[in-house]
């Protein structure tokens, strides 16, 4: 597994590459000092994880994580972030503390999961996004996402009990997407065919389909005919 | 006891004293008559309405917050009415009941000793009354500067260990240990001698400038192993400023703020210059350092840099100071200036 680690602390980079010589299953593929240096070697090396310090110089983690298209699994290191942990879901991320005990980084990489291989997609397909809405923020793993709205310029990511905003268009997502998983419903709508519960026949000639946990959408008569053809497959 | 209780305790007191020694000898020339019993009986009613009258404008008109010889005049002033409106009322009464026989018709000069009287007694009310309140104001203020002093010891107290700089340094030195284990022994010895520093201070009082220096340096000492090459630190503190008293971790709340709002903001680094210099009549510091303020920033909560402000305020009230400005384009600097000769 490739990683990239941010810090800007020389040392600190120093220590953990020291302590990631215990877990020789995690090859180190560069480090970055600072924000846009990470964001430059994230879509360079594309990694599969990141060792992420919060508090970089003129950009926060959460900054840099907002502009990657595509989220590698993330271990934080911080020395002392409370606040801006408390902002996250719990479970939704890792994070170790700073001096790093080298059984609670053992702990973190043990719950990092294997990427799965894209080799044989040609574009990148999104793995998770991340997604922050005022005070609070997520990792989110495409297929806990039943529905993606068109909001302008942003969309509308529901997943759980949640639906923030995020700033990418719905045609810039759904290129990235699994077409497998995602189906667009229409102008406005993709949605996640392994939500859908039921399927019914609306007035206009297209379908309606309702989603576990009892949303519904409407899906366009010509998607409709696409919908039909896919599933039957 | 309340405020207003101790109040009516006291009217009723005063005037019932009084009212009762006046009593008692009018009894005692003239026999217990009922236009003198009613009449004292009265007299202590109306004195105290009155004079309630009086404290309701005063409060009304925050006469008492500066007093002048204009305010004593006026109140003097007033009191000398009232006691010719008592004096009206104590002859009016007594005319009631026994009429022309009345002693004060009789004797007119009753009714100037009387006004003389009673003009003493409310300018005696007068004074007693704007002394307690001013007592008592003046132990409020106490309180209060008392109150703001302790939170700006307990702000202090939170800010001096900085717990992201103390894990961060921590990390650094376990860094050091495999890399440069003479460094990171020297890197102990400093950061045992900050803690050590900033454990014992007592934001209460002053120290001379050159121990607040020498944990400054320590300090910086740690943080340049922490930011390598992004950070240069130059320390220019004359002789003499170095032997003049300062509140403790003054220096050390500007460095951490040049170093968190400043330097550590710029990915490419940048320099922290720290002088000191003894001027005639106060001592200034200067804090120094790369970047710029931006509009959010320099309007930001400074919580910092305010605690620094109340902290000159109580010791030095509005002869200390601290000022925050860009400079040169590329430079912001934090001006302290410290009144040489009063220390707290």
């Amino acid at each position: 597994m490739r990683a990239l680690i941010i810090d800007d602390e020389r040392l600190a980079r120093v220590e953990l590459r020291r302590l990631l010589t215990q877990h020789p299953e995690i090859e180190i593929a560069g480090e970055a000092r600072h924000a846009e240096e990470a964001l430059k070697l994230a879509r360079e090396l594309s990694p599969d994880l990141l060792f992420l310090d919060i508090q970089l110089p003129g950009m926060t983690g959460f900054d840099l994580l907002e502009r990657l298209e595509d989220i590698p699994q993330v271990i934080f290191t911080t020395a002392y972030d409370e606040y801006a942990l408390k902002a996250f879901e719990v479970n939704a991320l890792d994070y170790v503390m700073k001096p790093i005990a080298p059984e609670r980084l053992a702990a973190a990489l043990a719950r990092v999961r294997p990427r799965a291989t894209v080799t044989d997609h040609p574009a990148p397909r999104l793995q998770q996004v991340f997604v922050r809405d005022g005070e609070r923020c997520w990792i989110v793993r495409l297929p806990d996402i039943y529905l993606l709205e068109s909001e302008g310029n942003y969309a509308r990511v529901y997943f759980r009990n949640e639906r923030p905003l995020i700033r990418r268009s719905l045609n810039a997502l759904e290129a990235q997407l699994d077409p497998a998983m995602f189906f667009r419903a229409g102008r406005n709508a993709i949605l996640n065919l392994k939500w859908i519960e039921r399927m019914d026949l609306a007035a206009s000639g297209g379908i309606v389909a309702t989603l576990r946990g009892g949303r519904s959408v409407e899906i366009s008569r010509r998607q409709s005919a696409r919908l039909r053809e896919l599933l039957s497959l | 006891m309340k405020m207003t209780t101790k109040y009516w305790l006291f009217q009723a007191l005063g005037w019932g004293a009084y009212t009762a020694v006046a009593f008692f000898f009018a009894v005692r020339a003239v026999g217990p008559r009922p236009d003198v019993i009613v009449g004292f009986a009265l007299f202590f009613l109306y004195s105290i309405a009155l004079t309630d009258l009086l404290r309701r404008e005063i409060k009304r008109h925050h006469w008492l917050d500066e007093v002048s010889l204009g305010v004593v005049a006026k109140l003097f002033g007033i009191g000398a009415a009232l006691a010719a409106f008592q004096t009206g009322l104590i002859v009016g009464i007594s005319f009631l009941f026994v009429g022309y026989r009345s002693e004060y018709l009789t004797d007119p000069a009753m009714i100037l000793e009387t006004l003389w009287g009673i003009t003493w007694l409310n300018g005696t009310w007068i004074g007693l009354y704007a002394a307690i309140t001013r007592r008592r104001r003046q132990r409020e203020k106490e309180t209060r500067l008392e109150l703001a002093l302790r939170e700006a010891e307990l702000r202090a107290l939170e800010a001096q260990i900085n717990p992201h700089f103390l894990f961060n340094c921590l990390n650094s030195i376990r860094g050091l240990v495999t890399e440069d284990p003479k460094l990171a022994q020297d890197m102990i010895t400093r950061f045992a001698a900050l803690l050590r520093y900033n454990l014992h201070g007592d934001v209460g009082h002053t120290v001379p400038l050159s121990a607040e220096a020498e944990a400054v340096a320590d300090y910086l000492a740690l943080e340049q192993v922490r930011f390598d090459e992004r950070l240069r630190v130059r320390f220019d503190i004359e002789p003499r400023a170095g032997a003049m008293q300062v509140p403790p971790m003054i220096l050390q709340t500007l460095v951490e703020n040049a170093l968190k709002h400043g330097v550590g903001k710029l990915p490419e680094g940048g320099e922290i210059r720290i002088q000191a210099s003894a001027e005639p009549d106060e001592l200034v510091l200067n804090v120094e350092n790369t970047g710029q303020l931006a509009g959010a920033s320099a309007a930001g909560p400074q919580i910092g840099l305010n605690n620094i402000r109340e902290r000159l305020r109580l010791i030095y009230g509005s002869r200390a100071g601290l000022q925050l400005k860009n400079t040169d384009g590329d430079r912001v600097a934090a001006t302290v200036r410290i009144p040489a000769a009063v220390m707290a």
